[in-house]
């Protein structure tokens, strides 16, 4: 019985900051010393979803960046760290691969932006998304290289010798062994993008609206209501990818 | 002279170490060539070379008259086995057996007939359905030469293939692979660092040393040069003997 208590409790105070989200952004007039909100209204959630307002097409825009530099991140990494997985010398040249984060995202957002603005990259969500790249894809090739190991190479090398082409290696051995990692790699990269503050303002030059930012407006606007809904909307998807991680990736078969 | 598998002048290095240095080899029909050398002497490399997963730098390699200059791995017929199984986990027993197969197209019926046979040849029938993780290391290396056989390669190249087992299912296997051998007419190159295990599994023998293939005319050829260490094997144990009769 008590595990099961401490389960339960350990399930609600992971639920709570969620939970006291959705309840802050149905709020109407919270004042202190109130234990509950005065009243209650899905109004904001109508008005910013239904009608196509500002946070709106920011959860698409953010969406749109995510998932696009999330699954080119991913391709990419994986490429890069197979590519280096046959070099002599790949481990070296993996090192190359944290050069990104010897500065926080705002400084290479800072020494990036000259060449965004000679580009016409700047303010437009093209560069952001090229801007996100510079973080995300050093990333994916580390990380995707922990998975590509010299065991994986060998199996490939071997269904190679049984008569299979590149294109079915890839098909009936390389898909199997590295799916589990690159849902990994994907929603690792899709996360760093879909929190991604700084770097977006920087390139995006407040032209490119993402949920971040829009939460970071409502806040120092001091609208907590439309603050606590944004930041509701910014935690389905992560939530959404980790519940199909679990049910389509890691099934025991 | 030429032998069915005719390797020439192979040379390889890797930076600055030279790996291979002009090797050569032929191997007739249905026999086996057992290579016995130690960690690092090149015996893998060479290997590679020879299944197309690793280029030489120089020399020339035929399979039945036939150049392989720039066939890839898939289209050689030549397959390379590791020290470790390597099935394929996804895969229970059958399906990787039936791998080669299904690559292939080979229609369905005639796929279980045969995939059927193997693992009957193999005596590894009641397995089909299990998980590779479920089998113990001998089983594992059973399916490894079960999933190799069944597309009739041209050549079978073994890289330590029971290196990584203990010593009595080692010697299981090694009778194992005697008999299928035997039974398949398999042409194989067989490398190993065991001189018994080289001695027993291999028709004509060869020592790997530094880059460098020496090949023995005969079986005393190979008892008689030092360097394979028969030698120092056979005074160890003489030896023993004449300590233990004190």
């Amino acid at each position: 019985m008590k595990p099961r208590l401490g389960s339960a409790l350990l399930f609600l105070l992971a639920l709570f900051p969620f939970a006291f989200l959705l309840l802050l952004s149905v709020s109407q007039r919270w004042v202190y010393p109130d234990l509950l909100p005065a009243g209650w209204s899905l109004r904001p959630w109508g008005d910013a979803l239904g009608r196509g307002d500002d946070l709106g097409v920011a959860l698409l825009t953010s969406l749109l960046i995510a998932l696009t530099v999330g699954a080119v991140g991913t391709l990419l990494g994986f490429a890069t760290a197979r590519r280096l997985s046959l070099l002599p010398r790949g481990r070296r040249w993996l090192r190359l691969a944290y050069l990104p984060y010897v500065f926080a995202p705002v400084l290479l957002a800072a020494c990036l932006q000259f060449y965004f603005l000679r580009l016409g990259l700047s303010g437009r969500v093209a560069g952001v998304l090229l801007a996100q790249l510079f973080i995300v894809y050093p990333y994916a090739v580390i990380l995707a290289s922990s998975f590509y190991t010299s065991r994986l190479r060998d199996m490939e090398d071997l269904a190679g010798t049984l008569g299979a082409t590149p294109v079915e290696v890839a098909r009936t051995v390389s898909w199997y062994l590295l799916r589990g990692p690159l849902a990994i790699v994907f929603f690792q990269s899709f996360l760093i993008s879909w929190f991604e503050y700084g770097l977006t303002l920087l390139i995006g030059v407040g032209k490119v609206a993402t949920l971040p930012l829009k939460v970071f407006q409502f806040v120092n606007e001091a609208n907590i209501f439309y603050a606590a809904m944004a930041a509701s909307l910014l935690v389905v998807p992560p939530v959404l990818l980790l519940w199909i991680n679990k049910r389509l990736l890691f099934v025991t078969r | 002279m030429e032998g069915y598998l005719d390797a020439r002048q192979i040379s390889k290095t890797f930076g600055r170490e030279r790996v291979l240095n002009d090797c050569s080899l032929q191997l007739a029909k249905s026999s086996t060539l057992s290579v016995l050398g130690r960690s690092g002497s090149g015996k893998t490399t060479l290997l590679k070379i020879i299944a197309g997963l690793e280029t030489a730098d120089s020399g020339t390699i035929t399979l039945d008259g036939t150049s392989l200059y720039r066939v890839p791995p898939h289209q050689r017929g030549v397959v390379y086995l590791y020290q470790e199984a390597l099935l394929f986990p996804h895969l229970n027993v059958f399906e990787n057996v039936a791998f080669g197969l299904r690559i292939r197209k080979v229609p369905e019926p005639e796929l279980r007939e045969r995939v059927d046979r193997m693992l009957g040849e193999l005596r590894i029938q009641d397995q089909a359905r299990k998980s590779p993780n479920h089998l113990s290391g001998g089983q594992r290396q059973r399916v490894a030469f079960g999933r190799a056989l069944i597309i009739n390669p041209r050549v079978l190249l073994l890289d330590e293939p029971f290196g990584a087992l203990d010593a009595r299912t080692r010697g299981e296997m090694q009778e194992f692979y005697r008999r299928i051998a035997a039974e398949f007419r398999i042409t194989s190159v067989f490398v190993t660092h065991d001189l018994k295990e080289a001695l027993l599994m291999g028709d004509r023998l060869a020592v790997m040393e530094g880059g460098s293939l020496t090949h023995y005319a005969s079986r005393e050829a190979f008892v008689a040069d030092a360097r394979t260490g028969v030698a120092a094997e056979v005074s160890f144990w003489q030896h023993l003997q004449l300590k233990n009769h004190e």
